[in-house]
């Protein structure tokens, strides 16, 4: 451990500061370390009121999600290596800071709730006709944009999330255009006029950065805007086929 | 108004769509030939000459090119002005600034129609 | 220096227990890093409308015979339009190679009972569709052919 690194954090204490403040810690660190085990470290040798969240280190459970150098990383995934001998670390851009490091969650969840991610059936399927088949194929179609780990990555590059609150956001699209992909599901028309409601699909601008930033490749601008040609498409249907009441 | 603007999103997407496809392919000939080559002088004089031109531009496949050409890039364009705007932090006042924008290219569809009908 | 988001950026409905720091807009938008191509893609928007309004002013002139034409022949020589031409130029051919990147990935695994080619061949077609177009068109009004 006989590297050293400067750290410039960002820390906010709502009981005492006004604003976000940068601190700056300067620490061993050992060449084989991600950035979060750098956190880890500046936590519990240093300073025990610095506060962040992770929780699987392997890059599973999406809690540790930050600004590393101004660009939205997985701090269990990046190595320090690949830093110079000075990092920012902030916390997610586009969110409300609760503290230090750590965002307000619960606006994501309205929003990620908003698309109904579960599957929809007009008629519920008896237990006695069995499970519902799908082909390999037909969970090809899908399978992508079911790799998420909701860890908002991608709300934090998005310039549309930074300037348009009510838009409902890469990776909640990305979901409930998953569920329309899904051959169980029979909710499609019901979120496609989610998607063209309040929050719309047509916010994206496809600027294409929740994908260049997504940890897991599920490529969300892809499902944004496939989900666009999708809600036109439910949109233009509308006109030939009456659809019954719903 | 927002409410407007989002009944008519499918619509004005689409025409934004035209515009960034179809308008693209068509203007990069245009603005060659039309707004660089002859005022540069490096397409044949008669090649726009006045009856030359008429004659193109008045037939039936002229007329749509023409129409297509004018209208599709004033959709894209007011749609991505519209995000210019936002993304200037102007989000806020995109009920104003959208509407302004859309109809520009409303007005510029009509008289884009007109044009080429009166050739 | 980053600058604030919108400040409803990400904020629930009902708010939490104790007092948020207001969200922050990603620290290189807009004019930095990748979100430069972004947000020049969108400005292009501007160089559209505009370049629209020149060509309806150029076919009206058309409209109005041999006398309009000629002058509006003549006011294309000034450097001012030269100059926006060569912006609008590179403005199309950049919209066009960032749109037809893009374009492929949006395309839904199925489309009614249509299953889009791969992205390759999508991006291909769109290639060819454009040297088809711009080239054609060019040729025609550039007299080459008719």
């Amino acid at each position: 451990m006989s590297e050293k690194k400067t750290f410039r954090i960002t820390r906010f204490d709502p009981d005492r500061d006004e604003a976000p403040r940068t601190e700056t810690y300067e620490i061993p660190v050992d060449p084989d370390w991600k950035v979060l085990d750098a956190l880890n470290f500046i936590k519990d040798e240093i300073d025990g009121s610095l506060s962040h969240r992770w929780s699987c280190r392997m890059a599973v459970c999406g809690s540790c999600g930050m600004m590393v150098d101004g660009k939205p990383t997985l701090t269990c995934k990046k190595a320090l290596s690949e830093y110079g001998s000075e990092i920012s670390v902030e916390p997610l851009a586009n969110f409300p800071v609760v503290r230090d490091l750590v965002v307000e969650l619960d606006g994501f969840m309205e929003k990620f709730e908003s698309v109904k991610p579960w599957i929809i059936r007009a008629k519920e399927r008896a237990v006695e006709e069995g499970t519902h088949r799908q082909s390999q194929a037909e969970l090809e179609e899908f399978k992508q944009f079911s790799m998420c780990i909701n860890c908002m990555l991608c709300y934090s590059a998005c310039p549309v999330v930074a300037n348009e609150p009510e838009f409902i956001g890469p990776a909640a699209i990305a979901l409930g255009h998953r569920y329309n992909l899904d051959s169980r599901d029979e909710g499609a028309h019901e979120r496609n006029e989610i998607f063209r409601g309040e929050g719309s699909v047509f916010s994206c601008s496809y600027a294409n950065e929740c994908s260049e930033v997504c940890p897991k490749s599920v490529d969300p601008a892809a499902a944004v805007n496939q989900a666009k040609i999708n809600a036109v498409i439910d949109w233009a249907t509308g006109f030939v086929v009456t659809r019954g009441k719903e | 108004m927002k409410h407007l603007l989002l009944r008519l999103e499918p619509v004005i997407w689409l025409l934004f769509g035209g515009g960034i496809m179809v308008g693209t392919m068509l203007m990069t000939a245009w603005i060659a030939v039309v707004g660089l080559g002859a005022p540069m002088g490096l397409v044949p004089a008669d090649a726009l000459a006045f009856e030359r031109a008429h004659a193109l531009g008045s037939s039936l496949i002229g007329r749509i090119v023409l129409a297509a050409l004018i209208a599709l890039p004033l959709w894209k364009g007011a749609h991505h002005t519209r995000h210019v705007f936002i993304d200037m932090g102007g989000a806020d006042r995109d009920a104003l600034v959208a509407p302004v924008l859309y109809l520009l290219a409303i007005a510029g569809t009509v008289l884009a129609i007109a044009a080429v009908v009166r050739l | 220096m980053a600058r604030a988001a919108h400040p409803d950026a990400m904020k629930p409905k009902s708010p939490g227990r104790t007092r948020t720091a207001p969200p922050m807009a990603p620290g290189q938008f807009p004019f930095a890093g990748r979100y430069r191509a972004y947000t020049l893609f969108d400005w292009t928007g501007i160089i559209y409308l505009l370049l629209g309004f020149v060509a309806l002013r150029v076919v009206w002139a058309l409209g109005n015979g041999e006398g309009a034409w000629q002058s509006i022949q003549g006011q294309l020589e000034n450097p001012l339009y030269l100059a926006f031409h060569i912006l609008s130029l590179v403005s199309v051919i950049f919209v066009g190679v960032r749109f037809f990147r893009l374009f492929p990935k949006a395309q839904p695994p199925r489309i009614g009972p249509l299953k889009p080619p791969p992205g390759p061949v999508i991006q291909a077609a769109l290639y060819a569709a454009w040297v088809g177009v711009a080239g054609g068109l060019a040729l025609v009004l550039a007299g080459g052919i008719f």
